[in-house]
């Protein structure tokens, strides 16, 4: 009797202690006093199409939503054999980031915080977002297009599941949000940056289209990030990396030597502007750029090297 | 008979000599002018980028085995396989299983208990799985 009395009593305080932990993150996402000034107070991109959901497919139809609004002729019939996987009920991130890809769109992570989800919602850009709707211990785990919002009533607007305009509080979405630690993506055409993504979601976005549309394919992306981020010397670098695949070595040349003027310690950029100059026969300042890149510690040093010892 | 034997010898040398020259040749001089790509850079992989290549490259083959297991159709393994870049290869190789899978349907409804504390979350604003609670 007694040890039952302390059971229950153990049950109610475990039960006690669990809601006290779970209203602690029921709070309203404090959002920056910026976010009220610059965005409008209200923003609904009603041009974004709805695909109910059919039993597990909320990652097929997801991406049916936003690349129907890019423009890309695809349906969720098509998507599916793509990006769902049959044993788990579901399809996993890298996997939606590469779908995209396959329709010659370019998928940029966005940065995790309400402000920014808003900011991109507020330039007409709708964002696919993971949430997961239930407790970390029972996952339900779900993807939605966020298409808008309410600033004076802190409501979001989704495309969700089987609810073509589901409107939320900001306080619930941001929970459900939080438990993927706020994941979503804005999805562009190439030679198109969308506003407010970070450089480096950028650089790695576009770097990763590189990687299976090829350089070509890419140049106008990093076009568009060097007039975005100018003085970004990764950007450069990479762009003399897409002239150069793209036969123009000279542009190239000039895209490398300014990575180097920005950030003198990037060794790559020295090496690769070395070995432009070295096939554009200008043999003098090929071999001042590759000793500074050889003097350069790091993973090119050797490289740097072995080139200048070939050209000397 | 004898001065046309050792013609023929010298030649066959020199050409033996001269086929086997480039190749023994070829993959030093050739990859120290290569260029270094973006995305070696990225990776800032200390340990070069040969390295890292041979890891995306059995990356990849772990994924597309880790696919077909998952019940993909065994046509579109390839093409999914290949859309994925060297870094999320890697991430699919090293996590797959404990990856959440966005699926969003499927009501939870195993244990009562579960439900009655999803029911109480859904009303205090944390969760949204049942969307009556509105």
């Amino acid at each position: 009797m007694f040890l039952n009395n302390m059971l229950t009593n153990a049950r109610f305080a475990g039960v006690f202690i669990l809601l006290l932990l779970l209203s602690a993150c029921a709070r309203n996402p404090v959002l920056l006093q910026s976010t009220y000034q610059a965005l409008p107070p209200h923003t609904e991109i009603t041009s974004v199409p709805f695909y109910a959901q059919t039993e597990f497919q909320c990652g097929p139809a997801t991406l049916a939503m936003v690349l129907n609004h890019q423009g890309v002729d695809t349906d969720v019939e098509e998507l599916i054999p793509q990006v769902f996987l049959p044993e788990r009920d579901g399809s996993v991130q890298p996997e939606m980031l590469a779908t995209v890809r396959r329709y010659e769109h370019l998928a940029y992570p966005i940065r995790g915080t309400m402000d920014a989800l808003l900011g991109h919602l507020a330039a007409g850009d709708p964002v696919v977002v993971m949430q997961n709707l239930s407790l970390p211990i029972f996952p339900m785990w779900h993807y939605a297009v966020a298409i808008g919002y309410d600033l004076p009533n802190k409501t979001l607007i989704l495309r969700s599941g089987e609810i073509e305009r589901h409107t939320m509080s900001f306080s619930r979405f941001d929970a459900t949000w939080a438990r993927t630690e706020r994941w979503g993506f804005v999805v562009a055409k190439p030679g198109t940056l969308p506003a407010r993504i970070t450089a480096r979601n950028a650089l790695e976005a576009i770097s990763a289209y590189e990687e299976t549309q090829g350089p070509r394919a890419t140049l106008s992306s990093w076009q568009a990030f060097v007039a975005r981020h100018p003085s970004n010397a990764m950007g450069q670098f990479a762009l003399g990396n897409a002239l150069y695949a793209d036969q123009q070595p000279d542009a190239a040349r000039k895209a490398f030597r300014r990575a180097t003027e920005l950030d003198p310690t990037m060794g790559a950029a020295w090496l690769n502007l070395g070995l432009v100059l070295a096939k554009l026969e200008a043999l003098e300042a090929a071999i001042d750029a590759l000793t500074q890149a050889a003097s350069l510690e790091g993973s090119w040093q050797q490289q740097a090297r072995l080139a200048l010892e070939a050209l000397k | 008979m004898k001065t046309l034997r050792a013609y023929l010898s010298t030649l066959l040398i020199t050409a033996l000599i001269i086929t086997s020259l480039p190749v023994a040749a070829a993959p030093t001089t050739d990859h120290s002018m290569d260029l270094v790509s973006t995305q070696s850079v990225l990776a800032e992989d200390n340990a070069g980028a040969d390295r890292e290549r041979i890891n995306a490259i059995l990356a990849r083959a772990d994924v597309q085995d880790q696919l077909l297991k998952q019940g993909v159709d065994l046509d579109e393994v390839d093409a999914r396989v290949a859309a994925l870049s060297d870094a999320e290869a890697q991430q699919m190789a090293e996590q797959l299983e404990m990856m959440p899978a966005g699926a969003g349907g499927g009501v939870i409804g195993a244990l009562f208990a579960v439900f009655i504390i999803l029911l109480i979350t859904d009303i205090l604003g944390l969760t949204d799985v049942y969307p009556f609670t509105r």
